[in-house]
């Protein structure tokens, strides 16, 4: 199939409603299906809300969990991304976003970045995700999973690209904030996410679908701006700022053969590099690798550059 | 740096006020947010409507508009609440928001609680009287909460929050707070475009406790640049020396640090004894508003 029909859900979940929001990704879902979507993505934790706190662990969910069939039965002939608490059967709670295929959970991918700082503090209440893996769907191109985070560290995308993933998706529970005039659509953050969105499309040369949240939890209130990016780094579509709705956008997959040909940035990647070089910064930075030929006198272990003032006494490791 | 800002409102080239470059916000962004704000602490609470004291000054009006636009002026109650010593101008200045919007209003005159607890001749200082009248406001709009079925909506700025310019458990009393992370000359950017009487923008800001006190008269500061400063200082980390290469004076840059520290206690949840396995606030941590939690 070369044409794609892609679904924004850019909702506001209920926060810890559980019930209530299993039952509005239905019956998005069936609109989706009526409008001929062929895949159909949901914000991060849309099954949940973001705010969870201490109740992260009351809405957690296995993923053999009864609560989520209805749900999954919805996706016959189509392509889903949900997101939910999951619990892992040692009890850890994730922020996963699972890829649902007709009827089936294809593929989980689990948060790797957990933010732990300013307004943030998701390491409190959750896991951080292992594994970072594309996967084949029935669309016919391989798919990227990552949840907001994720996409704030570069590694990611670049991951997903080189493993085979030609539409990178992210799922966001985004807050809006730094509200100056002199940003793009009056928002820091939106400025910031446009500016990577763009640039991991054109760099991977992969599609880049973003559903980012509506809604209000606490204080906080997200901003939406959902995206569709062409591998060239055109956005093909920006859904309204804070509000809510079912946007669709037809997409050709073509446009990823037609930019990696023009363009082989992929085909040109050194990952065997990547790997001998970070694996020397890691060996550095514990202390185990052998003498740092590049390093200036006093500095820290893995770090090539020394302090300003430099250190009287090395440091011992 | 700074520009002024109200032209094209009616008043020819006069600025209604300098609004810093810095500060700057997108106005009909800002007020998307808060108006979705508003809504869903309600709906969240499980109420319609909204309750605030109304001062005829500024940062009441702005929230007021705000209400007024987000839910509709129907379900809003202002309570215009006089001190005998009040300037006639603040009140004449609320009515004229009640009519523009055209909300409920009440007038509730709280001469007779402050005077009745320190006496008409009483030598209680202006900050005592001046706290306690704002906590008799505070009662009064938290009874009207029960008999108008709303809740309060609070109106304190940025500004006066990060200084400590606030009566704790007074006017910074409230179910929700709307304007708190606006600086005052964000709140004077935003009450421009959203219509606030131009009387309300021009005038000069005040806690109206005794006849002709001033908030830039009483602090020594002027809004643009404290605003800037605690821009700078608190949004942007800037340190004392770069405080200084931005242009700010030294001495007041350490004044306003003390009176930010001093008045931390104000912007807190009074601490609780650890004790118990779970804590609120500090080891139970659930959102305030969540499945179950709503009213009705």
């Amino acid at each position: 199939m070369n044409r794609v029909r892609i679904a924004l859900a850019q909702l506001a979940p209920k926060l810890g409603a559980l019930e209530d929001n299993l039952e509005r990704h239905r019956a998005v879902l069936a609109e989706a299906r009526e409008r001929g979507a062929n895949l159909i993505v949901f914000p991060e934790l849309g099954l949940t809300g973001y705010l969870l706190q201490d109740l992260a662990a009351d809405v957690a969910m296995r993923l053999d969990d009864p609560r989520l069939a209805p749900l999954l039965a919805e996706t016959h002939g189509v392509s889903a991304v949900v997101s939910f608490v999951e619990e892992s059967a040692d009890h850890r709670l994730f922020i996963a976003a699972a890829l649902v295929e007709d009827g089936q959970i294809r593929h989980v991918h689990r948060k790797l970045f957990l933010p732990t700082y300013g307004l943030f503090d998701e390491r409190r209440f959750f896991a951080a995700g292992d594994l970072l893996r594309a996967v084949p769907s029935s669309l016919g191109a391989g798919i990227g999973l990552a949840v907001c985070e994720d996409f704030w560290h570069l590694a990611v995308p670049q991951v997903l690209a080189l493993d085979g993933a030609q539409i990178l998706i992210n799922v966001s529970s985004s807050p809006g904030r730094d509200l100056a005039s002199t940003n793009e659509v009056g928002l820091g953050t939106a400025t910031s996410w446009r500016t990577m969105m763009r640039t991991y499309a054109q760099l991977t040369t992969s599609f880049v679908v973003f559903c980012n949240r509506v809604g209000v939890d606490e204080s906080i209130s997200f901003w939406g701006g959902s995206e569709v990016i062409a591998p060239n780094g055109e956005a093909l579509f920006s859904a309204p700022l804070y509000e809510e709705g079912l946007f669709t956008v037809d997409v050709s997959l073509g446009d990823v053969r037609r930019e990696r040909i023009a363009l082989p940035l992929l085909r040109d990647e050194r990952p065997e590099l990547h790997v001998r070089e970070l694996q020397r910064i890691v060996d550095e930075r514990a202390g185990l690798g052998p003498v740092d030929t590049t390093a200036e006198p006093g500095a820290e272990p893995g770090l090539d550059i020394a302090p300003l003032a430099p250190l009287t006494t090395p440091l011992e490791r | 740096m700074t520009a002024p800002r109200g032209e094209g409102t009616g008043d020819g080239n006069v600025a209604l006020f300098e609004l810093p470059d810095e500060l700057a916000i997108d106005t009909a962004v800002a007020q998307r947010v808060i108006e979705g704000f508003i809504r869903g602490q309600l709906r969240q609470a499980g109420f319609e409507r909204a309750v605030l004291a109304l001062s005829g000054g500024i940062d009441s009006a702005l929230v007021a508009y705000l209400v007024a636009s987000a839910i509709g002026p129907e379900r809003l109650l202002c309570v215009l609440m006089p001190y005998r010593t009040s300037s006639p101008d603040s009140k004449a200045d609320a009515e004229a928001v009640v009519h523009a919007l055209g909300c409920a209003s009440e007038v509730v005159d709280i001469t007779p609680m402050v005077d009745g607890y320190f006496g008409v001749d009483s030598d209680a200082s202006a900050l005592r009287r001046g706290n306690f009248a704002a906590r008799m406001r505070m009662s009064v709009v938290y009874d009207r909460s029960v008999t108008w079925s709303g809740l309060v909506v609070g109106t304190s700025n940025k500004t006066e929050g990060l200084i400590g310019y606030t009566t704790i458990f007074g006017d910074n009393a409230s179910a929700f707070n709307p304007i708190g992370d606006l600086y005052k000359s964000q709140v004077r950017q935003l009450a421009v475009a959203m219509g606030v009487p131009t009387t309300i923008i021009r005038k000069a800001p005040s806690a109206d406790l005794w006849p002709g006190q001033t908030d830039e008269g009483e602090g020594g500061f002027s809004y643009p640049m404290l605003d800037r400063l605690l821009f700078w200082r608190i949004d942007k980390r800037r340190s004392i020396e770069e405080m200084e290469a931005l242009g700010f004076d030294r001495a007041t840059v350490e004044r306003v640090d003390r009176m930010v520290a001093t008045s931390e206690f104000k912007r807190q949840v009074p601490p609780i004894a650890k004790l118990g396995p779970r804590t609120s606030g500090i080891d139970y941590l659930y959102p305030r508003r969540r499945p179950g939690s709503a009213r009705g």
